[in-house]
């Protein structure tokens, strides 16, 4: 897979949908196969997965958000964002690209 | 009941069963809904909005095929307005422009288009009607509207040495995922079986082709190959487990553990034209008969995988060894395993003496 970059923000893809679950009010993301039940900081992190932020970005408002370092949750972060995009449920798109 | 009912998060909702494709691999069963027994548009409209209470999240709108029923975009408007998401599985016979439109009004979330290979002459043959070029056109519509596209094709003997053509056509049509969905033998195909199986030199190479095109396209298209059951050594964990995530209602209603499991002779079910979906759901024995894993025999008792796969396919337990109760003879734990592997073999032996085919076409 391509890696992430200071031009490429992830962005969710078209194909899924991400909504609270009306019985557990939780967060769901919703997609043609599946579904998959968001945790609060999976929840945080595809919430700024709109294409207007690059990685590093969406670490450092969630750094901020937990009040962590960067260095404490970038790892996750990243392997968290991988996870979705071998699902396919995260693309990452160019500069100027996002607001799409 | 003691069984653990567990959250439900989709429906499939078999529209009909009526469908202009005649595909000798069809997982529908041999005996076919007539049109007359069809849930009507109100009937249909209820059980959505009862599943939406239960708990579900997502509804393939599925068949036979789909778009053979004129109120499919209402009942896909239901669907959204009920807050679930939307999947189309259609061959796409009958969609057109005007039709692609009123399901992106509609709300349709994605549409998944089969196909039975990647140029007409086999394509069709397959199909058994002239269905190729036109699903090509539907697939570009489908794009255009801006639609996220799956495409699925059910490999076999005929088709699976197509396998580096048919992933380079689902590049080309815009697809986000493909499905090489190995033809499970329920159904039609299992009634075709003995054409239908390839052979174990044609499914190590297809794993081959998948697995390094499922390296290249990662993160673009996703790319699923999973091994057949004749060949494997484990069973797939069927359905999630019974009862456990997905429920099937068919097009005359009876609500199904998984769509197949009308080859079970020995199950009766409910329709949700007698009974409410959550009573079917939580209550009734169709359901609770293989819940859970308080029901298995051994070897899965006392196995350490009977949370992973729950003991496989009761649909394929019920066919090779006609009691649904036991352990999937896919298992190689099985001690009905040897049934599937002497088939496997005497595939082999009968592949060098044969030279022409004849498929069963699926009726209807
Ligand atoms: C029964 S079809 C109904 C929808 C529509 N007529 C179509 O073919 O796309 C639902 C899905 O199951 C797939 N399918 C059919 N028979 C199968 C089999 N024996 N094993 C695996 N998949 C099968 C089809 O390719 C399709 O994606
Ligand atoms: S698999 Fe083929 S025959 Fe069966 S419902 Fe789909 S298109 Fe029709
Ligand atoms: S014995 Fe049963 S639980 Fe164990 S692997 Fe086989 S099917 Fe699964």
């Amino acid at each position: 897979m391509e890696p992430f970059s200071s031009e490429l923000r992830p962005r969710l893809r078209a194909r899924a949908r991400l909504q609270i679950d009306k019985v557990t009010g939780k967060p769901a993301l919703l997609y043609p196969e599946g579904v998959l039940m968001l945790n609060p900081t999976g929840h945080a992190i595809v919430s700024l997965c709109g294409g207007e932020l690059t990685l590093a970005e969406i670490v450092a408002s969630l750094a901020e958000r937990y009040k962590v370092a960067t260095g404490q949750i970038s790892g996750e972060v990243e392997e968290y964002l991988n996870r979705l995009r071998r699902l396919n449920l995260i693309e990452l798109v160019d500069l100027g690209e996002g607001k799409k | 009941m003691s069984r653990p009912v567990q959250r439900l998060y989709g429906l499939l909702a078999e529209l009909t069963h009526r469908c202009p494709l005649h595909c000798p691999y069809c997982s529908n069963p041999t005996a076919l809904t007539p049109r007359g027994s069809e849930l009507e548009t109100g009937e249909w409209k209820r059980v959505i909005e009862e599943a939406a209470e239960l708990g579900v999240l997502h509804v393939g709108f599925s068949g036979g095929e789909p778009l053979q029923r004129a109120d499919l975009t209402e009942l896909v408007a239901t669907a959204r307005q009920a807050g679930l998401y939307t999947n189309l599985i259609t061959s796409s016979l009958g969609l057109n422009d005007r039709r692609v439109e009123a399901l992106k009004q509609a709300g349709l979330d994605s549409v998944q288009i089969s196909l039975q290979s990647d140029e007409s002459t086999l394509a069709d043959r397959i199909a058994g009607t002239s269905a190729h070029l036109r699903k090509l056109d539907a697939a570009r519509l489908v794009r255009e509207a801006g639609f996220p596209l799956t495409i699925n094709v059910v490999l076999h003997r005929e088709n699976i040495e197509r396998l580096p053509h048919l992933i380079a056509l689902a590049e080309q049509l815009g697809a986000e995922r493909l499905e090489l969905a190995n033809t499970q033998y329920y159904g039609w195909a299992f009634k075709n079986r003995t054409w239908l199986l390839p052979s174990r030199t044609q499914i190590e190479e297809a794993s081959r082709v998948a697995d390094s095109a499922k390296k290249r396209l990662l993160g673009k298209m996703e790319v699923l190959f999973v091994l057949p059951d004749y060949f494997s050594q484990r069973p797939k964990p069927c359905m999630n487990g019974w009862g456990r995530r997905l429920l099937t209602v068919n097009p005359a209603g009876e609500v199904l553990p998984c769509p197949t499991a009308k080859e079970i002779g020995s199950l009766r079910f409910d329709s949700v034209r007698e009974k409410s979906l959550r009573w079917i759901w939580e209550e009734s024995d169709a359901f609770n008969r293989f819940r859970g894993t308080e029901w298995m025999p051994e070897p899965c008792r006392s196995c350490e995988f009977r949370e992973i796969d729950f003991g496989g396919c009761r649909c394929q337990a019920a066919l090779i060894t006609g009691d649904a109760s036991v352990t999937d003879p896919a298992c190689s734990f099985s001690p009905h395993r040897e049934k599937l592997t002497q088939f496997v073999e005497l595939k082999e032996r009968e592949a060098l003496q044969r030279d022409g085919n004849s498929f069963v076409f699926r009726a209807g």
